[in-house]
């Protein structure tokens, strides 16, 4: 089984083909604005580089959000028009699975991703990888508040947040990810979206009118 | 000789599309999701929303554009897309789109300057010839552009400050029509009569225009009448404004036309729809006696059909872009 993942969603662009458990290429590079530039053109330069066909491929994991808007539009574009155009089966998962699962450190799991003015995307997961609290746009002292029953938690983050407890930096163990999810069930690619997790500054400011 | 086929797709500001033309001139499919009803809660295009809609869209107007044409990506020769300029978040979806379509399926891709997909969308009605001045009238453009060929774009003059279609827009907002309001301004406009004073902008010999005097005088104007307790006639504000602001565009049409002795003249963009300058640009056409080009409405605003026509004329010119191409918010025609 050939598996494209794609992950777009912060400053980083996170990419692998993985094929029966081995990761064949992968690109993790900071590329900040210039995401739409790069992304796929690397892409393009994994299946060059281990001469595989875009046909080939048999399966999408895309990450749908939380994170950066505009990036997670670029890796969802990219994934949904392969998927469509060429008919491969494709699934979506979150940048905080992705995170839990690529710390391996035995304790609570509380991935967190900067979303500015106090706030944080943010959730959290046992040890056993089951979910307490589901991805939310929350302020971060009601996340503080969420992590005082939890007696031994770990923060993966890449950003400068000020959640109180230990954190440990991210770095997406993709083959891990893909296996994890081999068994996730496929979504039509008309369907592939974004979740956000927040409402744009427009519709907020009218739902407060 | 074998039959050219572009896919072009579109999506610069709220509207996601995608076309194929055959041969530059001639439409197979065209399919157009218009975001109108979401903005118009908002009073304009949120760039946000926008692109949200476009990334929910974009495979599924592909998807209906192929299926309606019959066709297949194997059908399809290149695929054009619209790199800028416009809103940057916007501009990505279709971008991504586009350079993913190409990769996947081996077609050379096509970067399409907005304005120029504005100005061949008049190549859908008759051939282009040449020498032409392209009057490029929309929401974000006005400018004179003489063609000596094809992709050969020397801009005469543009506006210094708002673009007649933003101008039609804030003046529309004056007199409480909702928005999108130009067109509605333009309809109000052949119903009054020009009996309010306006001043024509920047009467002088250069190509450019402004707009925005034009604007605070509307405003001024409006404001002037409610302090002395007048009601202000909307039809014929509309009717003056748009006598003045039509006016400043084909003096310097006539002016462009004359100077550089002109014999097509091709009115381009959103503003190309607004009955007032198709109109007086058919008075000054009997007067000066060149020929002239107006593209049906469905052309006008922004669609993937200008687009594909446009990337025809830049394939046959050996124009490409490798999957490095990124979306310009700005960018100079060329």
């Amino acid at each position: 089984m050939k598996t494209l993942y794609i992950d777009t969603s912060s400053n980083y662009l996170y990419t692998a083909i993985v094929e029966d458990n081995n990761l064949i290429a992968e690109v993790k590079k900071e590329y900040g604005h210039e995401l739409s530039k790069y992304a796929l053109p690397d892409i393009v330069g994994m299946f060059e580089s281990t001469n595989t066909e875009p046909k080939s491929i048999e399966r999408i994991i895309v990450v749908n959000g939380p994170g950066s808007f505009t990036g997670i539009r670029i890796g969802i574009t990219i994934a949904k028009t392969y998927a469509w155009s060429l008919n491969i089966p494709i699934t979506t998962i979150t940048s905080l699975e992705a995170m839990m699962l690529s710390c391996k450190v035995n304790k609570y799991y509380v991935p967190a991703i900067d979303a500015r003015r106090g706030y944080v995307f943010s959730a959290i997961y046992s040890d056993k990888k089951e979910q307490i609290l589901a991805p939310c746009h929350i302020k971060i002292e009601d996340l503080e508040q969420k992590l005082k029953d939890i007696d031994d938690y770990i923060i993966v983050t890449n950003d400068e947040v000020e959640i109180t407890g230990e954190k440990t930096s991210y770095d997406p163990d993709i083959r891990l990810i893909v296996d994890y999810f081999k068994d996730k069930e496929n979504i039509n690619p008309h369907a592939v979206n974004p979740d956000y997790l927040k409402l744009t500054e427009a519709e907020e400011s009218k739902l407060n009118d | 000789m074998k039959d050219t086929y572009i896919l072009g797709i579109e999506s610069s500001c709220d509207e996601t599309s995608a076309s194929i033309v055959k041969n530059g001139r001639e439409e197979i499919a065209t399919v157009i999701s218009s975001q109108i009803d979401i903005h118009k809660d908002f009073g304009g295009v949120v760039p946000e929303i926008a692109s949200r809609n476009h990334v929910k869209n974009v495979t599924l107007v592909l998807e209906e554009c192929l299926d309606k044409a019959n066709m297949t990506m194997d059908d399809i020769d290149a695929i054009a897309i619209t790199y800028g300029p416009g809103l940057i978040g916007s501009l990505l979806i279709g971008l991504e789109a586009a350079k993913t379509l190409a990769f996947i399926h081996n077609k050379p891709l096509i970067p399409v300057h907005h304005i120029a997909g504005h100005i061949y969308a008049n190549s859908l009605v008759k051939e282009l010839t040449f020498p032409l001045l392209a009057v490029v009238v929309s929401g974000g453009h006005t400018e004179l552009i003489e063609m000596k060929d094809h992709y050969d774009f020397n801009k005469l003059g543009g506006t210094l400050d708002d673009a007649i279609g933003e101008c039609y827009d804030k003046v529309a907002r004056v007199i409480n029509l909702e928005y999108p309001g130009g067109p509605k301004l333009d309809k109000l406009a052949h119903i009054g009569k020009p009996t309010y004073r306006l001043p024509i902008p920047l009467k002088d010999d250069s190509y450019n225009f402004s707009f925005s005097g034009l604007k605070s005088a509307v405003i001024n104007l409006a404001h002037n009448e409610e302090q002395r307790g007048r009601e202000l006639n909307k039809e014929d504000l509309a009717a003056s404004f748009q006598e003045v602001a039509i006016k400043s565009i084909t003096n310097k049409v006539k002016k462009a036309v004359i100077d550089k002795n002109i014999k097509t003249v091709i009115v381009a963009g959103g503003v190309a729809a607004n009955q007032g300058l198709r109109e007086e640009m058919e008075k000054l056409r009997d007067e000066l006696g060149f020929d002239l080009s107006i593209p049906p409405m469905k052309y006008c605003t922004d669609n993937g059909t200008m687009i594909a026509a446009a990337g025809y004329y830049a394939y046959k010119l050996g124009r490409r872009a490798d999957y490095y191409l990124n979306s310009a918010s700005s960018t100079k025609l060329n």
